[in-house]
């Protein structure tokens, strides 16, 4: 997902939940920085680097593919960008190292995703907003990996963009180029992905870098073989998935506020969004690259305020001229705080899975040698 | 392409440079049993770990088998090339020279697949291809006339070896992921 979805809708998806202005603004600039909150931005704030959220392209091309520069690479996609669906799925007849990675296929409606949920229950806004980007990651990056691999994330030839046309849809192949300069080409279908590379382990087998950003467009439907499926085609509609997601939101940050009792997967809070839903809809099937603009325009009619334009160093300096003692209290604080926290409970989680791609949390490893 | 990746395309690149070089300048005619034995050890590894790759990992995966069916020819031709020690040189440098040719051919039906699905980087990959083909077909031609045929296929491994580092500098797509 993009800016578009990240900040401007989960600030709709605030509002309508009932938060003020002032607390969806922060929330979606919680939610959006955690894609760049990278070591190399930690450094420059001199934040805390275990709260990476994210890694830039730069550090990427330099990190190591052995297991314990892929555990690192693992904590950082798995954790905030491809959440597992399943830790304890099981599949005939392979081995353990293909079942580790097969575990880290990133779906909704998890466990986890309720995990996360609850675990931004009485934190602060900034935790809101980790969950809410993680939450909404778990629809765009569905049936991909948070973990470099082959085996897993790769994709073939049989790529169909579909389009709806009276009761079905018609269908053209997509071609895939790998020239990040230019722009996706939606008009003739022509998007760029990452080039197929042999080796399991490489980084451009990490997450759907093999799909492009076909998962990030919330107008996409397509058509397509995942590498781990067996020959089953897969049809992926982002624009009721993105709906999902819109809904999911919702319905969990009313948990968090505490006007839902509980929160369950597979609930979505349709009701909320019954008034403004043919907008909603609109958006999310426009054929563009980036929809922040009607975003910003809904939210906008949403709460009468203006929403300003993401900055990602809006809350740079205040961290940075804080004394030791008063960081935490900051908002950038808070926010590395609730990174840390959510990263350290899913990597307990696959951890306890007997699952090593992660690592150990600090917690599991306090306990292994309290043993 | 990793830091890491794009240091070991040239450091191979360099090695097939610095091989073809000294195998035009030794005369000595132990270099060929030298070039096999390497040739079969290589092919070797790649072979097994490619069939144990299969076994372990790609088994489940669409369009796996490819893998298998590489890893079983490729340790096939190792053992071949293991078993060509009390032959006559040419038969040797025909042997070399096929591998290049075939390696040539792979190159280009490579390139002609990325061609039909994405659009880009088949270019440099066709040339390549070809210019290897071509080069060993040259050889063939002149091999009877051994210097020659090895100072052409030498020639071959020059330029694969400078195709090598060429594409550790090439920027490579990268989709950072939101």
């Amino acid at each position: 997902m993009q800016m578009d979805f990240h900040y401007y809708a989960t600030y709709c998806a605030a509002y309508i939940a009932g938060y003020s202005h002032e607390e969806s603004l922060d929330i979606a600039y919680s939610a959006q920085f955690v894609d760049h909150c990278s070591r190399t931005v930690l450094a420059g704030v001199k934040g805390p680097s275990e709260a990476a959220t994210t890694q830039l392209q730069l550090e990427m091309m330099d990190a190591r593919t052995d297991p314990v520069g892929l555990q690192d690479i693992t904590r950082i996609w798995a954790s905030f960008h491809f959440l597992p669906r399943d830790l304890y799925a099981e599949k005939k007849d392979c081995s353990r190292r293909y079942l580790q990675k097969y575990r880290l296929i990133c779906g909704p409606n998890s466990d986890l995703v309720a995990k996360t949920v609850k675990l931004a229950m009485d934190k602060p806004l900034q935790s809101v907003g980790i969950a809410m980007h993680v939450l909404a990651d778990t629809w765009a990056h569905s049936y991909f990996a948070g973990t470099p691999s082959l085996v897993i994330n790769n994709t073939n030839y049989v790529f169909y963009e579909l389009f709806p046309e009276d009761d079905g849809y018609t269908e053209k192949q997509i071609t895939f180029r790998h020239k990040t300069s230019t722009p996706d080409d939606l008009e003739n279908s022509i998007y760029t992905n990452s080039l197929y590379q042999r080796s399991e382990n490489t980084i451009m087998n990490l997450g759907h870098g093999r799909a492009g950003h076909l998962p990030d467009y919330s107008f996409a439907r397509y058509r397509y073989v995942p590498a781990w499926g067996g020959y089953e085609d897969i049809v992926k509609d982002n624009p009721s998935d993105y709906m999902k997601a819109f809904t999911q939101m919702i319905y969990a940050m009313k948990y968090i506020r505490g006007s839902e009792a509980s929160f369950e997967t597979g609930v979505y809070d349709n009701a909320a969004i019954e008034p403004y839903l043919d907008r909603i809809k609109e958006i999310l099937e426009k054929r563009q690259l980036i929809a922040c603009d009607d975003w910003k325009a809904f939210g906008e009619e949403l709460s009468g305020q203006s929403i300003p334009d993401y900055s990602i160093d809006t809350y740079f300096t205040e961290y940075t001229e804080s004394s030791k003692k008063d960081k935490d209290d900051t908002f950038l604080g808070k926010f590395f705080r609730g990174a840390i926290a959510h990263k350290g409970m899913v990597i307990e989680e696959i951890y306890r899975s007997k699952n090593m791609l992660a690592g150990y949390s600090r917690k599991s490893l306090k306990k292994r040698f309290m043993k | 392409m990793t830091l890491f990746q794009r240091i070991r395309k040239i450091l191979l690149g360099i090695t097939m440079i610095l091989a073809a070089i000294l195998f035009m300048m030794v005369s000595d005619d132990d270099k060929y049993d030298v070039v096999i034995a390497v040739l079969a050890l290589g092919l070797a590894v790649q072979g097994i770990k490619d069939i144990v790759f299969y076994f372990t990992m790609a088994k489940h995966m669409v369009g796996g088998k490819i893998i298998l069916y590489q890893g079983v020819i490729v340790l096939d031709f190792a053992l071949f090339t293991g078993s060509l020690a009390n032959v006559p040189k040419v038969y040797i440098l025909l042997y070399l020279v096929g591998i290049h040719a075939f390696s040539g051919v792979v190159e280009t039906l490579r390139a002609m697949e990325a061609r039909r699905t994405v659009e880009g980087p088949w270019k440099m990959k066709l040339v390549h291809g070809i210019v290897n083909f071509a080069l060993a077909l040259m050889c063939i031609i002149y091999i009877r006339h051994t210097n020659t045929a090895i100072t052409i296929y030498c020639l071959g491994l020059i330029y694969s070896g400078v195709i090598h580092i060429i594409s550790a500098f090439r920027r490579t797509a990268f989709i950072l992921i939101d």
